[in-house]
């Protein structure tokens, strides 16, 4: 794409472009720590990925001050614009990510202070295939790719197929070992979390779509998690 | 099945455009000797919209403005192609009487052009001799009315016999809006009312404007993209004397279609 006459704008475009990959780049490794941590029961580590939340929240701040500049100063209009709104929005959805990943450090804490029970394996595919969206979609973002952006927004079909397997998994072990159901009802929170961050890499999917095509992306994508509906342990 | 039954053929539709706009603007082409200013413009201007011409200096934005009540005529060498028609007639008719024309379609400049007379002359003036009143109780109607329309009356009343050319800049503006209005137009151009104007009396002027367009048919050539993005609810984008994009403004200003519109709109044009 051209640069605009006033390279001034295309700096604080930039500037903002730059605050949205870091945050990506940080859900992400959020996310890696914590399921580090998780397998580990390490309470030190996921005390300090509870901390490192705060980073998220500083940077979303960040974006929201340097949106806000750039309507101020150059009415951003046409695909300007779009970017714009847009990367107000996947700020709030990847802060939100930061906030699931933050929710599994703090799972962790109580997990680590209770009798070990083994991670249920589906558990850590789901963290493996949620951790891939983040960057696939992060890679969309950072080469505006609308088609790279799709395929991530498709793909969230696995995580939920992934999370129907894991809620039976989880369910039918609660029902084996009664004694441990704390743990699995973590375990069980655990797997929300991750398919809740496959949900957002879809909601940035479709800001990265409308950002480069103008349009929004119809509300077609098939769904695979059944779990709220009563279907995942038929 | 009602649906489609009642829905009109694309070729039935353009018709119905047609007739329902107020002006009408098919193939027009317009030169400057051998410069070929307007390009095979095709455009449709409905009353109760504001329609923006956008577009670099020198676009033909304001030659095309210029072509819908015959402000080109004067100019010597320039050659008028197309048909452009006003309530289905067309303006360039031989039988057209057009001082009459420019009634009917009103037109307010860049920069204030108050007569040099008392506000109730300037206003009074156009009634006058086009014999829409002689009475001094009609007249004073007119120019009441005009004046109330403009968002002037309240600012001026106390001083109709002033000069037109005392008030400020941004008054002298509305003075001349109020002008056009006095003769009943059913079309208004305005080429960049408000380029001499500072943001409050902008303000007013837009805020006219849209007030205005239950009215009228307005066409406004504006160098400001906010501008029209804030006053019309069509935009064309002209460039080098062709329509690149004619849309929603909403539209064009969020997603426009034409790259060269993007282009220009968010500042790239090189």
């Amino acid at each position: 794409m051209s640069d605009h006459i006033l390279s001034a704008y295309d700096t604080e475009l930039n500037e903002l472009r730059s605050i949205v990959s870091r945050m990506g780049g940080l859900a992400g490794d959020q996310l890696v720590g914590s399921m580090q941590a998780l397998k580990e029961r390490d309470a030190e580590e996921a005390q300090r990925l509870r901390d490192a939340d705060a980073e998220l929240d500083r940077l979303e701040a960040k974006a929201e001050q340097a949106a806000i500049g750039v309507f101020a100063r150059r009415a951003p209009v046409a695909d300007d614009l779009r970017e714009v709104v847009s990367a107000l929005k996947m700020t709030s959805l990847i802060e939100r990510m930061g906030d699931y990943a933050k929710n599994i450090a703090k799972r962790t804490l109580a997990i680590s202070k209770n009798h070990p029970v083994v991670l249920p394996q589906t558990i850590e595919t789901m963290a493996e295939r949620a951790h891939q969206m983040i960057q696939n979609v992060m890679d969309a973002y950072a080469h505006q790719n609308a088609e790279a952006a799709v395929e991530v927004w498709e793909s969230d079909e696995i995580l939920d197929n992934l999370h129907n397997a894991a809620y039976r998994q989880i369910l039918a072990r609660m029902m084996e070992t009664p004694e441990h159901i704390n743990i699995y009802t973590h375990y069980l929170m655990i797997a929300k979390n991750l398919e809740r961050i496959g949900d957002q890499t879809t909601n940035i999917a479709e800001q990265i779509y409308y950002t480069n095509t103008g349009n929004v992306l119809e509300d077609s994508r098939p769904k695979g998690d059944v779990t709220s509906v009563g279907k995942a342990d038929e | 099945m009602v649906e489609s039954m009642l829905k009109l053929a694309p070729e039935f539709e353009n018709v119905t455009e047609q007739k329902l706009a107020k002006m009408t603007t098919k193939n027009v082409n317009v030169f400057y000797g051998s410069n070929h200013a307007v390009k095979n413009i095709s455009l449709n201007l409905h009353r109760d919209e504001v329609t923006s011409l956008i577009g670099p200096s020198g676009c033909g934005k304001s030659t095309f403005l210029r072509c819908l009540n015959r402000m080109n005529d004067t100019i010597t060498d320039c050659r008028i192609e197309g048909e452009i028609t006003l309530d289905g007639e067309d303006i360039y008719n031989s039988k057209i009487d057009v001082v009459q024309l420019r009634a009917r379609v009103g037109m307010v400049f860049q920069k204030p052009n108050p007569f040099p007379k008392s506000i109730y002359d300037n206003i009074a003036y156009g009634p006058r001799i086009h014999g829409l009143a002689t009475a001094r109780a009609d007249l004073d109607e007119i120019v009441t009315n005009s004046l109330e329309k403009a968002g002037l009356w309240q600012e001026v009343k106390d001083r109709l016999n002033a000069p037109g050319t005392a008030l400020s800049g941004g008054q002298q503006q509305r003075l001349c809006i109020a002008r056009a209005i006095a003769v009943n137009p059913e079309v208004i151009l305005m080429d960049e009312p408000c380029s001499a104007l500072d943001p409050i009396a902008t303000a007013k002027v837009e805020n006219l404007i849209d007030e205005l367009k239950g009215r009228y048919a307005i066409v406004i050539v504006t160098h400001s993209m906010q501008q029209a993005a804030r006053i019309s609810q069509k935009t064309a984008f002209f460039h080098m004397g062709d329509l690149i994009e004619h849309g929603d403004t909403t539209q064009i200003f969020t997603a426009p279609k034409k790259e060269r519109t993007r282009d220009y709109i968010t500042g790239r044009f090189g």
